[in-house]
Formats: structure tokens, sequence, C-alpha cells
């Protein structure tokens, strides 16, 4: 009891952290109506960049250069684009520089990220529809990550810590005469976290920003009336909820690594939401409750009758999304929709009519480039094609039924370890393996479509919450439910079997008699030539089936509750069904890409199955075309990994993966702008076609000059 | 004489306010009737409680001989009880046949696998009957235009013919003549009267007096959510209690100006919802 006790008390440190997050979402929200998914992002820019100044002396504007380091482009000295700052001189162990000033310097930096946040990404996308603010906010969270890998190398830092915030500090003993011991810092991130909600809520409430914001928040065109710029609000309450992450991600580096900083927005996510995306003392309350309600769970799965089923990580990583699905449960359609100008169109999703050409004419160039590159693009046509029927999943989820999932990544995960769960019979499969993978021993065939149905079953159960609730309040339910499956059913040996906590060795799949895995045996490279003639058979039917679902009357009924389900409900559509029924097939098919991909590899990790695979994921086949398969064709080949950045990264020696990513994001933000979602497939094919109708109707003007032309050639 | 539909004691109440307070109304299979009355007397309040939009206070609603009641939405428009709304409730990245096409065909649980093998086979009889719906209101030649293509008016026709195209047994229409221009009035004004011959009893909402009163059977005057007056188009016109409720005559002139009054809290509690 006092072990529990100490550690729900105990949790107000991590507590303290989705309470400052939280509240910066909140602040976000009430400025500009985005929920922002890459918040936690900001925060873990900020703290790589907070100790990269104290250890070297150097600053890392968020930016790369883009002109490459080569060639002739070197002689030009055209890469003179800055990146790296050198602010402090001689740092060394002994010789860090000033702790305010750094601090300072940094808070300056992350105020600049809410500054550009606010110009380049949510101002131009103030009139899209929700899915391209979602997506615009997703393009921050991936664009920063990559930044972090780009310019900081994504490695794990050894920060200590200042002052209060020191991890090495001795900690409190005994407190309040419970035993156990508690982490000073903890006490010292609880009062940040409160100090900083009293600070912001009287912002808020005393001074005339704060009214102003308020009077937005209600009316954008109230305010707009009486004389207070909605957008100048918005660029403020952007650059005050970047320093309150900046803020949270410099006091909490000591405890994790600055990497990790960004996926703990999902608890900040819980918490703003349990503060009424409007609420900073609620946020700020929501989060240390969701810290202490994490932290005793974790205690109570240390207990001998917990269920060995139900890990303590896992346990930790579901708490957000219980508090957000009772959140959302009890609040249901209460959450506030702020008060906009106005609500763009969703993305055109045309039918697509030759779709059998099409189909097979990406059937052609993917058999040219297995047969004649054997050796060398197999592996990368593998891995876009696999890339290619997840994708499929979202165009039918999101495109076609316009429901935000970011989850079905993760339904693809589960259904590759069941499958592996399903297959493995005990024995070492090749003599790499480290972990002996028990299970039912089930023959190929039957373990893929058993663990289809789980996923089904899974997405099922996922896609429930969104008979309730619509837009972004389901994409915020979905991240949660990432990292709920990757801790609590993913890694979790009792379940899924010993591998899963490191690398889950795949048993060889044969259909038929034939052995369709992507390992060659006899190069040891993931090149087998049957495997990529199967993925390639996979990609074309589902590309078909799925082209042919929109054509059909399940695809205009999935059409008609996106556009509205209002009248689609008046027009005798069972939404509810219908929207399962979407569910089930994107978790069909997202069932599918996992357990090709776990055919493809030796072995799986979680890892794979993380937030940011599958928003890197949406974010690409968003920027192909969200609507068409033709977008998830062009998507796949686009992602990193797949076939053009391989191309490119052939032609210019080495590409940094993390640019591609970068690059992803910005073409994803620019692209939910430019396009609406509707992505570089349809955009082309509009060329193509007013290319094509200019050219059959010259305009009458100009018909006799062009039949002089003619007559002159 | 049978009744397709059949209102009883409807109430529906809003914070306190009765929007539609103990509406007893009827509607003989195969007529047409009409229901007016002024702004915010509790019409499409009415319509929306009848459809399963809102939930009723008391009362039951009797639909083809069964209480209808439990049923949701869809249940209801499934059983042949189809709207048709005011404001332009269209699916706008479908084209317009697309939209008549969603409501013509039912779906089973098997559709979707049927679908994905293009196995669906068209239905003659669907077919036709959205033909025959795109030609009644004029639309034929924008088939294949999307409905943001079209005039404003057009694609409240779009809305007539969706429900049309949906084969109901009662069609119930929410002002489909507001925001039509005289040729698009013309068209839906000249073919109303010809829904009764497919098989269907039709209940109009409009503010247009000249049009209700030409069309309609039987009509009934809500005002303030209750029903005062009910007659054939003649009766109506004599009724000195629509005078006073709808037309502002001076007899009724003291309650015309309490009740704009009333009309004008009234709408600012809808607007605060």
């Amino acid at each position: 009891m006092e072990a529990l006790l100490i550690a729900l008390i105990a949790g107000i440190g991590a507590g303290g952290l989705y309470a400052m997050l939280g509240s910066g979402i909140v602040i976000a929200f009430r400025g500009s109506g985005v929920i922002n998914f890459g918040h936690g992002a900001v925060a873990g820019y900020t703290a790589y960049s907070f100790d990269e100044l104290r250890e070297t002396g150097s600053l890392y504007l968020p930016w790369f250069d883009p002109i490459p380091e080569f060639g002739f482009l070197k002689t030009l000295k055209l890469n003179n684009i800055p990146v790296r700052i050198d602010i402090f001189d001689n740092v060394a162990f002994d010789n860090k520089p000033n702790l305010a000033l750094t601090i300072f310097i940094c808070l300056v930096m992350s105020a600049f990220l809410g500054l550009l946040m606010h110009f380049l990404v949510f101002r131009p996308l103030r009139n899209s529809p929700i899915l391209g603010k979602v997506i615009g906010s997703i393009g921050v969270f991936l664009y920063l990550s990559s930044m972090i890998v780009v310019n900081f190398g994504g490695q794990n830092r050894g920060d200590e810590g200042f002052s209060g915030f020191n991890n090495t500090a001795e900690p409190v003993r005994n407190f309040l005469g419970l035993g156990g011991t508690i982490p000073r810092s903890n006490f010292y991130l609880f009062g940040a976290a409160i100090l900083m909600a009293v600070i912001i809520w009287g912002l808020y409430r005393f001074t005339k920003f704060g009214i102003a914001t308020r009077a937005a928040e209600e009316n954008e065109k109230g305010a707009a009336l009486l004389g207070y710029s909605p957008q100048f609000l918005a660029g403020a309450n952007w650059v005050l909820a970047s320093i309150t992450a900046g803020i949270a991600g410099i006091l909490f580096l000591h405890k994790t690594q600055p990497a990790q900083i960004a996926l703990f927005v999902v608890g900040g996510l819980g918490a703003a939401l349990f503060g009424n995306l409007t609420s900073i003392p609620g946020a700020t309350l929501g989060g240390l409750f969701l810290g202490m309600i994490a932290g005793g769970g974790v205690e109570l799965t240390t207990n001998d009758w917990w269920p060995e089923i139900l890990p303590g990580e896992g346990v930790r990583n579901f708490m957000p999304l219980l508090l957000i699905i009772v959140v959302l449960y009890l609040r249901g359609d209460k959450l506030p929709i702020r008060g906009s100008i106005s609500i763009g169109r969703q993305p055109r999703a045309p039918s697509t009519n030759n779709v059998t050409i099409g189909v097979i004419g990406a059937v052609g160039i993917a058999l040219m480039l297995s047969n004649i590159f054997v050796s060398k693009w197999e592996s990368i046509l593998t891995t876009t094609l696999i890339a290619i029927v997840f994708m499929y999943s979202l165009t039918v989820l999101v495109g076609f039924l316009g429901q935000i999932s970011l989850v079905q990544w993760s339904i693809s995960g589960l259904a590759a370890y069941t499958m592996i769960r399903l297959m493995a019979d005990g024995t070492k499969i090749r003599d790499t393996d480290f972990a002996l993978n028990t299970g039912w021993g089930w023959p190929t065939i039957l373990a893929f479509f058993g663990a289809i149905v789980v996923a089904v079953i899974c997405g099922l159960l996922i896609g429930l919450p969104a008979l309730r609730i619509r837009g972004v309040q389901l994409a915020v339910v979905t991240i949660a439910a990432v990292i709920a499956i990757e801790n609590l059913l993913l890694r979790n040996p009792p379940l899924m079997g010993d591998g899963s906590v490191s690398v889950n060795p795949t048993p060889k799949p044969s259909w038929f008699g034939q052995y369709v895995g992507g390992f060659n045996p006899d190069t040891a490279r993931n090149d087998y030539w049957k495997f990529s003639l199967f993925l390639i058979i996979t990609a074309a039917l589902l590309g078909i089936a799925v082209a042919n679902l929109r054509r059909g009357q399940i695809g205009r009924r999935f059409l008609a509750i996106r556009a509205n389900e209002r009248a689609a409900s008046a027009a005798g559509i069972n939404v509810a069904n219908m929207k399962l029924l979407g569910f089930g097939i994107s978790s069909g098919i997202a069932a599918i890409a996992g357990c090709l991909l776990a055919y493809k590899l030796p072995g799986l990790q979680e890892t794979q199955f993380e937030v940011f695979g599958g928003l890197a994921l949406l974010a690409f086949v968003y920027l192909g075309g969200i609507t068409t398969i033709w977008g998830a064709i062009v998507g796949g080949c686009l992602m990193a990994g797949g076939l053009l950045p391989e191309f490119l990264g052939v032609h210019f020696e080495s590409i940094d993966k993390g640019l591609i990513n970068a690059v992803g994001a910005i073409g994803l933000i620019v692209n939910a702008k430019v396009t609406n979602g509707e992505g570089i497939a349809l955009l082309q094919t509009d060329l193509v076609k007013n290319t094509l109708t200019a050219l059959r109707r010259p305009p009458d003007d100009t018909a006799n000059t062009s039949n002089d032309e003619e007559a002159v050639v | 004489m049978t009744n397709i539909l059949e209102a009883k004691d409807l109430t529906v109440t809003f914070g306190g306010l009765n929007a539609c307070d103990h509406v007893d109304l009827e509607v003989p299979t195969g007529k047409f009737v009409g229901l007016i009355g002024p702004n915010g007397a509790g019409k499409t309040t009415f319509i929306d409680a009848i459809t399963g939009y809102v939930p009723t206070s008391a009362g039951n609603a009797i639909f083809d001989g069964s209480d209808i009641g439990e049923l949701k939405p869809h249940e209801r428009a499934q059983s042949g009880l189809v709207r048709t709304f005011q404001s332009l409730e269209l699916f706008e990245d479908l084209s317009v046949r697309d939209n008549l096409l969603v409501a013509a065909y039912p779906t089973k649980w098997y559709t979707f696998l049927a679908d994905m093998f293009h196995l669906s086979s068209k239905n003659s009889e669907i077919e036709e009957r959205v033909d025959w719906a795109l030609e009644i209101m004029g639309l034929s030649d924008a088939s294949d235009s999307m409905p943001t293509d079209l005039s404003h008016g057009r694609r409240k026709l779009v809305g007539v013919a969706r429900a049309l195209a949906a084969k109901p047994k009662l069609i119930l229409l929410d002002e489909p003549a507001a925001g039509l221009d005289t040729s698009e009035s013309q068209i839906l004004g000249g073919h109303l009267r010809e829904f009764l011959n497919h098989d269907m009893s039709v209940f109009l909402i409009d503010h247009d007096m000249g049009l209700v009163l030409s069309v309609c059977d039987y009509i009934y005057v809500l005002d303030f959510g209750k029903i005062i007056a009910a007659g054939t188009p003649a009766e109506i016109r004599e009724s000195s209690a629509v005078k006073a409720a709808y037309l502002g005559e001076q007899a009724g002139e003291i309650q015309a100006q309490e009740g704009e009054r009333m009309r004008t809290q009234q709408q600012g509690q809808e607007a605060e919802k």
C-alpha cells in the first residue's frame, strides 16, 4: 500500500511534463483551433538544442542546408545557408556556458519555432478542412523529429540536468513517513508545472492579450470587427505555446532521452483533453493525474497477483489512451469546436475508371525492376510495394471515409506479430536468431488469415470510438492507441513470444509449397524473386479491389458519409455500420501489409511500428494523394526506403534518411495547402487532362494562327 | 382511408420552450398535405422529430401503421419515410447521379466484397427510377456534373431528386422552393402533384403560400409550435386565425407584435444552441 502511494506521488514528475505539454497544446488550440501533434517535437528539439549548446557551444537552427556539397556545387560555394551557429567558445567539461543565458537562447529558438509554425504551416492552412490541419501538425512532428536526426544525430545524451532538475541529486527519502524514495527532481517538475499554469492562467485572465484571445476563440469574426487581428493573436499564442514546450523539454531533459520527448505529446494530448482543450488549470490537473495513475499502474504490475500478460510499460502507455477515451466518452459531443471563419472542402476523390490499364502498367514497371536489376533493386522494390499495400488502407479509411486514423500501422504490426506467433513452432529458424519463438505451429496460409482476423477485430474495436467522435478527436484517440498497442500488445513476451522484446524472428513462409519469404539464403539478402512476384500480384489485386470499391455502392456511401453524415443517414445509410466496415476493410489491408513485411524480413522489431513510422507513411500517402490508389502508388515510391529516394541516393552517393522525411514533411505541408490532399497523383492527372483538353479544343482566336503554322510546317 | 403518417400529441422541447407543442397531424395515404407557418413556428423541428433528428419529449409518430419512435434516422429512411433538407445537404464529392444512386441502392453486408471484385450488377428498375427522378427535376443534362458546378436552386432540386430516388412512401419536403429562381420554381411546382402518381404521399413545408395553396389537398397551420388551423386550401385562405398569425392582419396586430418579440427571443435561443 505504501509502495503504491509512493508510486502515485512519484508520478507527479512525469505528470509535470504532461501538464506542461498539455497546457501548451491548450494555448495553441485556443489561439488557432489546431491540435498540435508536433508539440512534443518542439519540446524535443529545444531539449536537444539545450544539450548541444551546453556541451559544444553550438546552436543548430531548425533547418538543413538543401544544397548538397558535391561536385561543381561545392566549388561554387553555394552551400552557405547557416545551420550551425557557434555561440560559446572553449566549451569543455569543466567550462560549461552560462546556464541562464543558455536557457534564454534556447527559449528564443523555441519562440522562433512557434513563429515558423504559425507563418509557414498553420496560417496558410487556416481555411483547410480538419484533415489538412491535422496533416499540417503531423508535418511539424515529422519535420522536427527528422531535424533532430539530421542536426543532432538522434543519439542518446547523458545530460544530468541542472540544479533542482538534476537526476543525480540526493532523492527524498521516507516522504511523509511512507518509506520509499522519490527523486528530488519530481517535486521540482511538479512545482514548475504549477507555476507555469498559474502564470499562463493569469496571463489569459488579466491581460488584454488574454481577453482578446478568449474573444477570438468564441468568435473570430467578432474579434476581428473589434480590431483584434485573429491571425496576430494566433501567432502570439503559437509563440507562447512553443516557449512552454521549450521549457518543458529543457526541464525534463534529465529524465529521459530528448528523442523520446516528442512522443510524450500523447500524454500531453490526454491532459489537454482533460482540460476540455480550453482550461489551463484543467490541463495541468489532467497531466498530473495522468502521471500519477501511470506511475501507480506500473507499481501495481509489480505485484505477484498481477497477470503477467499485462506488462508494466504497457500499462504505463495504456493510461493516456484510457484517460482520453474516458474523457471523450463523458464529454462526448460537448467538446468545443472552436469558432473559425470557414472550414474548407474535402479533397476530391474521383473514381478511377481505367484502373486495369494503369495497374498493368505499374506491374510492368515493377516486373522490370525486379528482373533487370535483380541484386540491386529487389529489396527496395519490395519495401515500396509493402508501403503501397499499407497505403491502400489509408486510402480507404482516410481518403474515402474521411476518418483520420493514425493507428493503422500499429494494426499492421499487430497482424505481423500475431502471424509470427501463430506460425512459430519453437524451433530455431536461423542461426542468427536470438530468441526461440514458441507458438501454435499453424501452416502459413492459416496463420496469415488468422492474423488478419485478429487485426480486423482490433481495428473494429478502435473504430468504436469513431461512432461517437469525429475529426481531430479521432486522430487524438488513435495516436494514443499507437503507443498503447506497441507497448501493451507487441512488446509482450507472454502474449507474443520471447522474440517480441528483441528481434522477433519470422518463420519461413510457404504458400502452396513455394517459399515466398524475402530473405534469400543464397545471397543472405532480402532479394528473393518469388517474394517480389508474390508482392506484385498482391499489390496489383488489392489496388484494383480498392479502386473497384470506390466505383461501387460502398465507395459512394463512404464518400457520402465523409461529405455529410446527417444527409447520409437521411438517405438511408447506416452511418455506424459503414464506419465500422471502413475500419474493418482498412484494418484487413493494413494487416496484409504487416504480414508481408514479416515475410520480407528475417525478424521484426516493435520499434518499426511506433508513432513515427505510421505518421511517416500517412505523410507520404497524403503527399501522393490520399483519395486515389495512384496516390498510394506515388506515395510508396516517394517515401524513405522507397524507389525514388533510393534512385536519387545512388546518384548523390548518399542521402540522409532523416532528410527524406524532412523533405517529405515540407512537401506534406505544401501539399496540404496547394492540392488540399489530392496530392501529386491527382495534380498530375489534372495537368494531363487540362493539357489534352487544351490541345483538342484550341481557343477560337488562335485557331487560325495554328492552322497557318501547320501549313508552314 | 388509411393514414401513411400520424403524429399524435407530438412534443419537442428545447430548454423549456416547446418548439412543437402537442401536435396532432395526419397525412392520408396518397394525398398531398402541407404545413405552413411563420418563421420559427416549429415546422422544420416537426420534420426533424418525425425523421428522428431531434428527440421528442412526448407523443408518438406512426408511420405506415407502426410506431417509429424508437427507430434511428436511417431506419426511418429505409422504411420509406424520406426527407429533404432546407439547407443544401448534398454529397459534394459525388456527381449528381451518384448522389441519387447512394439513396437508391440498398446494400447488404457482403456488398463490399461484390464491389471489390466489381461483381455488383446494375438493377434496371433502380436505374430507371434514378433517371426518372433526374428528369422530373430537370437535371438530366447535369447527371454527371458535380453539385458544386450547379446553381443554388438546381442543387436544391438535386436534394429533392435524391429523396425521390430512394423510393419513398412518404416524402417530406422542407422548403424545397426557397432559393429557387422562377424557372426552377416552375419545374418544381409543375411536377409536385406528379409525385402522387408514383405510389407516394407528399408532405410539404414552404413559405410560398401560393405554391402551398395550389398543390396541397389539405393544409395545417403551425404557430408557436401549435396547430392553429387545418383545412382545405379554400378554408385556410378564409381562416382569420391564419391571417392573424401568418399574414399579420390588423385584427391580430397586437398579437403579431407580441409574437415577433417572442420569436426574436426564440431565434436568439436557437442561435445560442
